[in-house]
């Protein structure tokens, strides 16, 4: 049992090479996936290693490609879709809440629906305009759909595999700027159970969560708070819908205070349900309101001023230092 | 043959009325299923309806040219065996579906026909009580002008709710308890039948003057409060923005548990039970029996305005100079009765058959209530202490006492006492005389009460000052004089600066 | 009124067999069919339409929510609907009820779905492969480009076994075909070589906005758009519908890749039963589709082949009964218990699903016994 250390991109590129190896049902299918590998290059090699029955460039046509592959789905394969970019999704949002999010229930489980659609998401890359958005909360919103967002890399191998085993459809947000981090991988460990959320990090007196690029972003913040004599917990969301609520509730008896950090606007968003549950489900432990650091409510900026308009460690204390001062 | 109702449909997709236009038949007129029977407009088009029944028309219910709305009949049918019955949406009475006795055809599954209007509630599983909206079998699809479903919310009967008002508002649990166990048989107005007596969601009973001032907790000070029993409306709140903190929870609770009775335990088999008088109680009452006997006491009380005190004590506690250290009103009373003993000394002296020693010390005593009984442990020469040193010496004196700890020499060459009755609850009281000394000093409870502020009546935190004096040393205007400077200074601490 | 020199007719509004250049190739495939066989058409073109007076009757009694209407549309979904096999995989629209009877599809399962009973429901592995109804304009026809991808995949076209090599129809009418997903699963279609007949059914109206309004070119040009062969047919006449169909399935299940058909009907009745066709169309449109109507038509080439009164007679009465039995099981329909809800909305364990059904339960306990 040895750990690799290997980039994001890599470990689910690696991921997906093992679910296509373990069932031949199993299909990629995206722009760009095939012999360029995807322009993250997260297939890399598996148009080579699998063929273009296996691995297939679909036309320029988002709707298209969710749409086909929910026929595919009902043929008995697994597609696992890839939307370029988080920006594009738009174009599929009816195929994918109008049809796969409600087919199974309107099939009243006659059949299922196996599809991954995968999003490269997020900002930090200094890219133009719908190449930075974090549009989770539409889906998380979405009855029928799974929402997860893995922040590691050991997540991104194991997570992928999951998500393409799931016989519900699972919408899957890749950090993009996280993607040529490393981290270790354990190709044999146990897998965590898809929806868990983890505590990545243990503190004693303010609870901070996220998902995603956002998770390493919080370590920095509660390493900083660690100078200065402030013990934050962290713990990594990994899955949005649904949301495993007991480790956090979990952590906020033992703190009595709540950060919830996102890159996505904050108006009506995952933020958002988690403050509300957890101010439901943890009332009597609460001493200070659940605070939510988020992108602020406009369109995601040029890149140059992305910096000022994504939340970053000082963001975070900020609003730690506001939960203390209750 | 039945006589059949067919109640105006909505045909659009949330219509909610429609004009009758044009009959197409008369009474006396046979009719057959899907046979066109009138015209109607609607807000989106004309539209015909087909008959739903088979046989001879009885009655047009609505004449051409009116509204009607959805839901409402608007013909009857003397309809032949095979025919259906149709309800309007909400109608419990399931009036005009009068069915063919002999007509086996179930309905739901549930009920046989001759029971229709019960076949409109049908099964209780989970559901049907949407479909009980809707009337049995055969039913409106759209909902007409009565929207969604009428509010199933069990409203309590006029005897349920001054039951209800009754407990809420403390009285007797006895009436309470007999009307919600009576099922409405106590009042006039009868609870409809079938229900169940549980009780309706109980709303408190006005809330009164003196906390319409609201309750500032935590969540979790709130939970404390609730698991501890404690009334957050009776906790006077000490902390920084006003708000009940968790020492506030913790002293009413233990108040209450210690100072007030919680039960009513039994006698016992016995007519009498004998404790033995030894050990602390025997001390105690010797020394209450020199004191009391030998002592003329004499008492006086002053009632002041001390939300000074309180402010003063909440700034204290927000001071980082005062953190970690306890701090109350007793504080500034022991620091008041300090300088109060300063202005008039005699208060601060021992009697002796041939002379009166006044003591340029004071040693401060603290009635302190353990499970062995009352002990008097004193501070020594307090005048020299700051505030903060101070409050740690009672903090101490507190906890020593407490544990049991406290050693003899720390109980004798007391000078003066103050007893904090306040932390029993008491308003205040006639203390007696600690022996060797000619005054003590009652700190009763600090409570809301109505107080005249600039010619306004207002709530503030009103204090009664009392004091027991020995009349051989100390006469009605040294002791008047020593307790309004102690009550002075409870209302204006600033006092203390002299 | 859309018919192009490429229309192809087999069967004249007359009920007399045409014969030239356009439709020979097809004339063949009818001489190939029984008395029986033809006969079937007829039948099932009569009681659909019976079973559709019906619903539309029920829905003004107020048994129906809705009704959506295939008046009208009797020949090109009963001819198109014999043109594919029992194997082949069909994605209707929401109007293909003739197509679902004879796939296999109860027709109160439609009931069901405009009562407000489900959304669908049923398995297409059990009833005739014929997939749900969609209402979402233009959406099946990708998720019929995707199946067929996939038959495309398993290699199941062009091996020459008739049992095993399988075709995709895909019903979408005149309004769908300007929506995005239409194109876009004719660019999938055309670029993967799906096995798969588009059939258009162009009825010449989209609730109230005529297709001169979606489209300033005949709607088969689309087709060829896409590099897809394409055919225009008189949708009223049963045969061509039969006969183009079968051909077009035969060539896509060959592997030959996708066809389109723009099968030229009319919306004889109203979009819905909540719409009102008096205030935007003419009644002298209503008499020259009438004029052409698919049952008239067919019911006068079978009388000239010979029919007996007895045959139609028998298919009057299966038609009666069919709806006289739609009746009684739509007053019988019961409401679904409020647990429906939840089930099935996931196919895997969900705890949000698990949650809010015990809510509702207990809420709905809450109440008591009361009426």
């Amino acid at each position: 049992m040895s750990t690799e250390n290997l980039a994001l991109a890599k470990a689910i590129n690696l991921g997906l090479q093992k679910a296509l190896a373990d069932d031949d049902r199993v299909l990629l299918m995206g722009e760009d996936i095939g012999p360029l590998g995807g322009v993250f290059r997260v297939t890399e090699g598996l148009h080579a290693e699998f063929g273009g029955s296996r691995v297939l460039d679909t036309p320029l046509a988002e709707s298209g490609i969710v749409g086909t592959a929910i026929g595919l789905a009902m043929r008995g394969f697994r597609p696992v879709c890839e939307i370029q970019f988080d920006g594009f999704i738009f174009p599929g949002f009816d195929q994918i809440t109008s049809q796969l999010a409600k087919l199974t229930s309107r099939h009243e489980g006659a059949m299922r629906f196996p599809v991954v659609i995968r999003v490269p998401y997020g900002g930090h890359i200094g890219a133009v305009e719908h190449h930075q958005e974090s549009p989770e909360a539409y889906f998380a919103h979405t009855a029928g759909l799974r929402v997860l967002s893995p922040a590691t890399p050991q997540d991104g191998y194991s997570m992928i595999q999951q998500a393409i085993k799931s016989d519900d459809p699972v919408m899957f947000f890749e950090p993009k700027s996280r993607y040529w981090q490393k981290g270790e991988v354990d190709r044999d460990a146990e897998p965590v159970p898809m929806h868990a959320s983890r505590v990545v990090r243990t503190g004693t007196e303010v609870t901070v969560v996220g998902h995603g690029a956002m998770v390493s972003t919080l370590l920095q913040a509660a390493a900083i708070a660690a100078d200065e004599g402030t013990s934050i917990e962290v713990i990594d969301l990994r899955s949005l819908s649904p949301i495993d609520y007991d480790p956090i509730v979990e952590s906020v008896r033992k703190t009595g205070r709540l950060v919830v950090a996102q890159e996505a606007p904050g108006n009506v968003s995952v933020g958002s349900e988690i403050a509300a549950t957890i101010a439901e489900r943890a009332f009597y432990s609460l001493e200070a309101p659940v605070l939510r650091v988020s992108g602020f409510d406009a369109p995601f900026p040029p890149a140059k001023l992305e910096s000022a308009y994504l939340p970053d460690a000082d963001r975070v204390l900020e609003a730690v230092d506001r939960a203390l001062a209750y | 043959m039945a006589v059949s109702e067919f109640p105006l449909p909505d045909v659009g997709e949330g219509l909610t009325e429609a004009e009758i236009v044009h009959w197409k038949v008369k009474p006396g007129d046979a009719v057959a299923v899907n046979q066109v029977l009138v015209e109607i407009e609607t807000a989106k088009s004309l539209v015909e309806l087909p008959s739903p029944f088979a046989g001879t028309v009885a009655e047009l219910l609505v004449e051409e040219g009116a509204t009607v709305e959805v839901g409402r009949p608007i013909i009857r049918v003397d309809s032949t065996a095979g025919s259906i019955e149709l309800q309007a949406p909400g109608d419990e009475e399931a009036h005009g579906s009068i069915t063919d006795a002999t007509d086996p055809r179930p309905r739901h599954g549930a009920a046989p026909a001759a029971e229709a209007p019960d076949a409109a509630a049908a099964s209780s599983e989970p559901g049907s009580g949407e479909s009980s909206d809707e009337g049995g079998g055969a039913v409106l699809v759209g909902y007409g002008s009565k929207g969604g479903h009428a509010s199933r919310r069990r409203r309590p009967s006029a005897a349920e709710k001054s039951a209800a008002a009754a407990v809420a508002a403390g009285s007797a649990g006895g009436a309470g308890g007999a009307a919600a166990a009576g099922a409405g048989s106590a009042g006039s107005a009868s609870a409809p039948a079938g229900q169940s007596a549980h009780a309706a969601p109980v709303r408190p009973a006005s809330v009164p003057a003196a906390s319409a001032v609201p309750i500032i907790a935590k969540p979790p000070i709130r939970k404390l409060a609730k698991d501890l029993g404690v009334d957050l409306t009776t906790v006077t709140p000490t902390g920084l923005v006003g708000e009940v903190t968790r020492d506030d929870v913790i002293r009413e609770a233990t108040q209450a548990s210690v100072f007030r009775n919680i039960q009513t335990p039994e006698w016992g088999e016995e007519r009498e039970e004998r404790i033995p008088v030894k050990g602390v109680r025997k001390a105690i009452a010797t020394a209450m029996v020199t004191s009391a006997f030998t002592a003329p006491h004499v008492s006086v009380f002053s009632d002041v305005n001390a939300t000074r005190t309180m402010e003063f004590v909440k700034r204290l506690k927000a001071s980082p100079d005062f953190a970690g250290v306890r701090i109350s009103p007793l504080l500034i009373m022991a620091k008041a009765v300090i300088w109060a003993v300063q202005r008039n000394p005699t208060v601060n002296s021992t009697w002796t058959d041939k002379e009166i020693v006044v003591h340029h010390y004071v040693n401060l005593g603290i009635a302190a209530a353990t499970p062995r009984g009352l002990i008097v442990p004193n501070i020594k020469d307090a005048q020299n202490l700051s505030l903060l040193e101070l409050a740690q010496a009672l903090e101490q004196l507190t906890i020593t006492a407490r544990d049991g700890k406290t050693q003899p020499a720390e109980m004798s060459k007391g000078t003066v006492t103050i007893t904090n009755l306040g932390s029993y609850g008491m308003d205040t009281g006639t203390p007696i005389l600690n022996p060797g000394e000619v005054g003590i000093v009652a700190l009763g409870a600090i409570k809301q009460k109505p107080w005249v502020i600039d010619g306004e009546v207002r709530p503030a935190f009103v204090t009664t000052v009392g004091a027991s004096f020995d009349h051989r040393v100390v006469d009605g205007d040294v002791a008047s004089r020593f307790t309004a400077d102690i009550a002075s200074v409870l209302e204006e601490p600033a006092l203390l600066l002299d | 009124m859309s018919t192009t020199e490429a229309t192809i007719q087999l069967l004249s509004p007359e009920g007399t067999i045409v014969r030239n250049a356009a439709n020979e190739p097809y004339l063949p495939l009818i001489d190939q069919l029984s008395d029986q066989q033809l006969q079937d058409f007829h039948r099932h073109m009569v009681v659909i339409r019976r079973f559709d007076i019906e619903a539309g009757n029920l829905q003004r009694q107020g048994q129906l929510a809705l009704w959506i209407p295939s008046l009208g549309q009797e020949g090109a979904q009963v001819g198109s609907a014999f043109g594919a096999r029992d194997h082949d995989h069909i994605f209707p629209a929401y109007r293909e009820h003739a197509v679902a009877r004879i796939r296999g599809v109860d027709p109160m399962r439609i009931i069901e779905m405009l009562r407000g009973i489900s959304h669908g429901g049923w398995d297409p592995a059990e009833r005739g492969n014929f997939h749900l109804y969609t209402l979402v304009i233009g959406s099946q026809t990708l998720h019929a480009t995707g199946y067929a991808m996939g038959l495309g995949l398993e290699g199941r076209i062009g091996t020459g076994d008739p049992n095993s090599d399988t075709a995709v129809m895909v019903y979408f009418g005149d309004g769908a075909s300007s929506q995005g997903d239409v194109s876009e699963a004719m660019v999938f279609a055309a670029s993967y070589q799906t096995p798969q007949v588009f059939f258009l059914q162009n009825n010449h109206w989209a609730i109230s906005v005529p297709v001169e309004r979606q489209s300033r070119t005949p709607l088969y040009l689309r087709g060829t758009g896409f590099g897809i062969p394409s055919f225009q047919i008189d949708g009223n006449d049963v045969l061509a519908s039969y006969a183009v169909t079968r051909h077009s399935m035969d060539a896509a299940r060959a592997g030959e890749g996708p066809r389109f058909i723009e099968a030229l009907t009319y919306r004889m009745g109203a979009h819905t039963t909540s719409d009102d066709p008096t205030k935007y169309r003419e009644n002298d449109e209503l008499t020259y589709w009438s004029e052409r109507d698919p049952v008239a038509r067919y019911e006068a080439y079978l009388r000239a082949r010979g029919a007996d009164e007895a045959f139609f007679a028998d298919v009057a009465t299966e038609a009666e009964d069919l709806a006289a039995d739609t009746r009684k099981r739509t007053l019988e329909i019961v409401d679904p218990p409020a647990s429906k809800i939840f089930d099935h909305v996931y196919s895997d364990d969900h705890p949000l699903m698990r949650e809010q059904k015990a809510w509702l339960e207990r809420y709905e306990a809450s109440f008591g016994g009361e009426a």
